[in-house]
C-alpha cells in the first residue's frame, strides 16, 4: 500500500553527544555560548523564502479542535484545552492579518462526534467568540478523526477552484473512533485536493503521519507552548499552491465607506445586512459600505454580500498580502571588520557592536541584527532599496 | 517708563513665552497644560513618547516657492518645525524626538545627529565642528533645546547645498524616510528597559504629491506602523494626498490639509503636539472621508467592481484571458454544454403532435 519512506527515529541512530557543543572559555564561564545560541535563536525566525513558486492566497481553512478526555490533561498550563484555545485565538488574529481575503471555520470534536463551531468566514471578531464560549466547556469521550474530517470535506469541497483548501488538526488523544475505513476517506480528501495538516500534542500518531503525507500537509509534535505557537505560525503564511489548483479572475466589489451626517437631508438610517448572522438585535446605523451591484450595506469588509453574492473588500485588505508575492531576500552575514567607512547601521543610526552584520545584496547598505530581524518580520521591504529605485 | 524686563530677550523660537512661566519659578515643578487635566489616564512617569517628524524638503517644490516669491520659504518652514519639536521635548523631561528630511535622493536624521551624545556639552576634542564651536546658548533657552536647534539648521544647511538635484529624479523617498523612522523607532524600544513603555507617533509634513511609484512600499510601512501601535499623523500643505489620507486612517492618525500656510506653528501646536491620550478631549478637525476604491493595473481609474487575478492579485477592470502581471491564462467558466439528445423515432403521428 504506501511506501514506507519515513526518516530514522532517534532513537535509532547512535550517541548524540549534547555536552559538547557548550564550550567553556578561559576563565570556566559560558556566556560566550550562551550569546551565541541566544543569536541563533533570534536568526532561527528569519525563514527562508519559498523562492517562485506560486501561492495560495486566498484560503480557506478549517481548525479542527480536540476535544476528548486528554485535554484536561496538565502538561500545558492551566490545562491543554485553554492553552491551545488561548493560541487560537492569537493564531486567527494573525491568519486575518496576514491573509486578509481568506476564512476559517472552527470545528470541535469529542464523545466520537464532531460539531460546527463556527462556520467559514472571514470576520475574526465570531471565531474569537466562539473560542471564548469553548473554553468552559467540558472535554469528555474520544475524539472521531473520520467524523470531524468529512464535517470538514463536506464544506470544502464545494469551494471555487482557485482557492486553496486547507485542513489543520490540533490532535491530542492517541485514538481516534471512526464509523469506518479513514483510508478510504484519505483516498476521498486527495482527490479533492484538500491539504490536512496535524499538529499533535502528545505524540506522533501513525494515522495522521499517512493523513499529512498523502494530502500534502505537515505532521508536527509539540515540545513545548512556545515551539506550539511556532508551529502555528508556520501556519499562518499562505502555503504553496496545487499544482493543478485552477487559476482564474475572482469578481470583487470595492465598495466607498459612506459616513452620513445627520445635517445631510438625503441620510437615512437604515439596517446592515449583517445583523441577519449575529445574535445582538438590528441596529440602525447612518454609514456604511454599500455593495457596489445590489445597494445591501455592510459595517465591515471584507464580506460576501448576502444578497447578490459579490465579495467586497477594500484595496488595502488585497495590499497586505503583497508582500507574500514579492519576497525580501534575507540578506548576507559578514563580520564587521569587513565593514569599510563608518560603522553605523542604515536601519536605526545606531552604532555597530555585534560582530556580525547584515547587508543587503541589491543596495550594499548596512544593518545591525536587530533591523534585519525587524525588516524582514514587519516591515518586508529594505530601506536601502527603496532610496535606490528611483535612481536607476 | 517701562518696568524693567527680567528674561535676557524676546521669545525665539523655543522658548515657551506663552507658557506664563514666571521669571525665577523652577521649569519642573510646571506642569504641562496636557497632564493636568487628563482624568482617568494618568500615565506613569516613566512612559516614555517618541515624536518623530518627517519634513518633506523636496528641492523641486520648494524651489517653485521661491519661484512664486511666496512668503512661505524651507526657513518658515524649519522654524515651524523647530518650535513643535522643542515644545515636545519640554512637554516632559521624559520625551524624545527625531527629526527626518526627506529628499528626492536620500533621507536624512537631522536629530539625533550622529555624532552627538546627550549630556556631553562641555567636552571638545574630537566631536564634530557643531559641537566644537557651539558658544552657549545666547538668549537664555534651556541648553538642550538651543543645541538641538542649531545641528538641526546646519544639518539641513548641509543636506540642501551639497546634494546634487537630478532632473529625472524629483519625486520625494517618503516610503524610504518612514522605513528608517519606524527602524530607529524600533530601536529604542529595545534599548528601553522593563519598567519604561514606549508611546510613539510619526508626523508628516508633506509637501510635494505623492508619488505613485512607491504605492507598494508606502503600504508596506503603513502596515508595519498599524502593528508596532504606531500612530501616523499627516499635516500636508499642497495638494491632497490620497497614501496619507490611507495612513492615517489605517494607524488612527490625524490627517490635516492646511488653510494657509503662513499659520504652520499654530496648525501644528493646535492639533498635532497634543499627546493620543488626550486627542478625545480636544474638538479636532473631522475625518477625511478617504477613498478605498481600488485602481485598476490596466488603465489606473478607479473602479467600484473589478476582477482579481487569484495567482498574483492584481486587480482589471475588464474580464480578459491572461493576467498581464503573471501571465496565467484563465480557464473560462462556460455554461456545462448539453448533449443533443437522440430523438427516438416512434409512431410517425405521435412524433408529430411532440414537435
Amino acid at each position: 500500500m504506501y511506501d514506507e519512506s519515513e526518516k530514522t527515529k532517534r532513537w535509532e541512530g547512535g550517541y548524540e553527544r549534547t555536552w559538547e557543543v557548550l564550550k567553556e572559555d578561559e576563565s570556566g564561564s559560558l556566556k560566550a555560548t550562551v550569546d551565541d545560541l541566544l543569536f541563533k535563536e533570534k536568526r532561527k525566525r528569519v525563514f527562508e523564502s519559498h523562492g517562485q513558486v506560486r501561492l495560495g492566497m486566498m484560503r480557506h481553512l478549517y481548525v479542527i479542535i480536540d476535544m476528548s478526555k486528554s485535554m484536561e490533561d496538565q502538561d500545558l498550563k492551566p490545562n491543554r484545552l485553554t492553552s491551545t484555545l488561548k493560541l487560537l485565538e492569537y493564531f486567527v488574529e494573525e491568519y486575518f492579518d496576514q491573509n486578509p481575503i481568506s476564512q476559517i471555520g472552527i470545528i470541535s470534536t469529542k464523545n466520537k462526534r464532531a460539531e460546527k463551531l463556527t462556520e467559514l468566514a472571514g470576520n475574526p471578531k465570531k471565531h474569537k467568540e466562539a473560542l471564548n464560549k469553548a473554553v468552559g466547556g467540558a472535554c469528555s469521550g474520544e475524539p472521531s478523526l473520520y467524523n470531524s474530517l468529512s464535517l470538514a470535506m463536506d464544506t470544502l469541497k464545494h469551494m471555487p477552484g482557485h482557492t486553496s483548501r486547507e485542513v489543520l488538526v490540533i490532535f491530542s488523544s492517541l485514538t481516534t473512533c471512526d464509523p469506518s475505513n479513514i483510508y478510504d476517506l484519505i483516498k476521498c480528501l486527495k482527490a479533492t485536493k484538500i491539504r490536512v495538516s496535524v499538529i499533535g500534542l502528545s505524540a506522533e500518531v501513525r494515522v495522521c503521519t499517512v493523513l499529512a503525507r498523502e494530502t500534502g500537509g505537515m505532521h508536527n509534535v509539540i515540545l513545548d507552548e512556545s515551539h506550539f505557537r511556532d508551529l502555528l505560525n508556520y501556519h499562518v503564511r499562505p502555503p504553496p499552491a496545487n499544482s493543478n489548483s485552477e487559476c482564474s479572475l475572482i469578481r470583487m466589489g470595492f465598495p466607498q465607506h459612506t459616513m452620513g451626517l445627520l445635517s445631510d437631508q438625503d441620510a437615512k438610517p437604515c439596517f446592515s445586512m449583517a445583523h441577519l448572522d449575529s445574535s445582538s438585535g438590528p441596529t440602525l446605523t447612518l454609514g456604511g459600505y454599500y455593495c457596489p451591484q445590489c445597494r445591501a450595506k455592510y459595517a465591515e469588509l471584507p464580506v460576501e454580500c448576502k444578497v447578490c453574492g459579490l465579495t467586497l473588500v477594500s484595496a488595502p485588505h488585497l495590499a497586505r498580502s503583497y508582500h507574500h508575492l514579492f519576497p525580501l531576500d534575507a540578506f548576507r552575514e559578514i563580520s564587521l571588520q569587513e565593514v569599510q567607512g563608518e560603522r553605523y547601521c542604515q536601519g536605526c543610526q545606531g552604532d555597530l557592536q555585534d560582530p556580525i552584520v547584515y547587508i543587503c545584496n541589491v543596495c550594499q547598505n548596512i544593518y545591525c541584527v536587530e533591523c534585519d530581524i525587524f525588516i524582514h518580520d514587519t516591515l518586508h521591504c529594505c530601506p536601502g532599496c527603496i532610496h535606490n529605485q528611483s535612481n536607476p | 517708563l517701562r518696568p524693567p524686563t527680567t528674561r535676557a530677550a524676546a521669545p525665539g523660537p523655543g522658548s515657551e513665552g506663552s507658557r506664563g512661566a514666571a521669571p525665577g519659578r523652577v521649569f519642573a515643578s510646571h506642569r504641562g497644560p496636557g497632564r493636568a487635566g487628563s482624568g482617568g489616564s494618568m500615565a506613569a512617569d516613566e512612559d516614555i513618547s517618541l515624536l518623530v517628524i518627517v519634513v518633506d524638503v523636496n528641492p523641486v517644490w520648494w524651489g517653485q516657492q521661491i519661484l512664486k516669491e511666496s512668503s512661505f520659504t524651507l526657513s518658515k518652514c524649519m522654524d515651524a518645525v523647530l518650535v513643535m519639536g522643542n515644545s515636545h521635548l519640554v512637554m516632559s523631561r521624559s520625551n524624545r524626538l527625531a527629526i527626518i528630511a526627506s529628499h528626492s535622493q536620500e533621507s536624512r536624521f537631522l536629530y539625533p545627529g550622529k555624532q552627538w551624545k546627550p549630556g556631553n556639552f562641555a567636552e571638545s576634542g574630537e566631536s564634530s565642528s557643531a559641537e566644537s564651536s557651539w558658544s552657549g546658548s545666547k538668549d537664555g533657552k534651556y541648553e538642550l533645546l538651543a543645541f538641538g536647534n542649531d545641528i538641526v539648521t546646519e544639518e539641513i544647511k548641509d543636506l540642501m547645498a551639497k546634494t546634487e538635484v537630478r532632473a529625472h529624479l524629483t519625486e520625494t523617498l517618503l516610503a524610504g524616510s518612514l522605513a528608517k523612522a519606524l527602524c530607529y523607532i524600533h530601536k529604542v524600544n529595545k534599548e528601553l528597559d522593563a519598567s519604561h513603555e514606549l508611546k510613539s507617533r510619526i508626523l508628516v509634513i508633506q509637501a510635494a504629491e505623492d508619488s505613485a511609484a512607491q504605492y507598494m512600499n508606502v503600504m508596506n510601512v503603513i502596515f508595519a506602523a498599524q502593528k508596532q501601535n504606531i500612530l501616523i499623523d499627516a499635516c500636508v500643505l499642497d495638494s491632497e494626498s490620497g497614501l496619507l489620507q490611507q495612513a492615517a486612517d489605517i494607524t488612527g492618525g490625524l490627517y490635516l490639509k492646511i488653510p494657509q500656510l503662513l499659520a504652520l506653528t499654530q496648525y501644528l501646536l493646535w492639533v498635532f503636539l497634543p499627546d493620543p491620550e488626550q486627542r478625545s478631549q480636544l474638538v479636532l478637525p473631522p475625518h477625511v472621508h478617504v477613498d478605498y476604491r481600488a485602481a485598476c493595473f490596466c488603465h489606473r481609474n478607479l473602479i467600484e467592481i473589478g476582477y482579481v487575478c487569484s495567482v498574483c492579485l492584481s486587480i482589471f477592470c475588464n474580464f480578459s484571458p491572461i493576467c498581464t502581471t503573471c501571465e496565467t491564462a484563465f480557464r473560462i467558466a462556460l455554461p456545462p454544454v448539453l448533449k443533443a439528445k437522440k430523438k427516438k423515432l416512434r409512431h410517425p403521428t405521435l412524433n408529430y403532435l411532440a414537435s
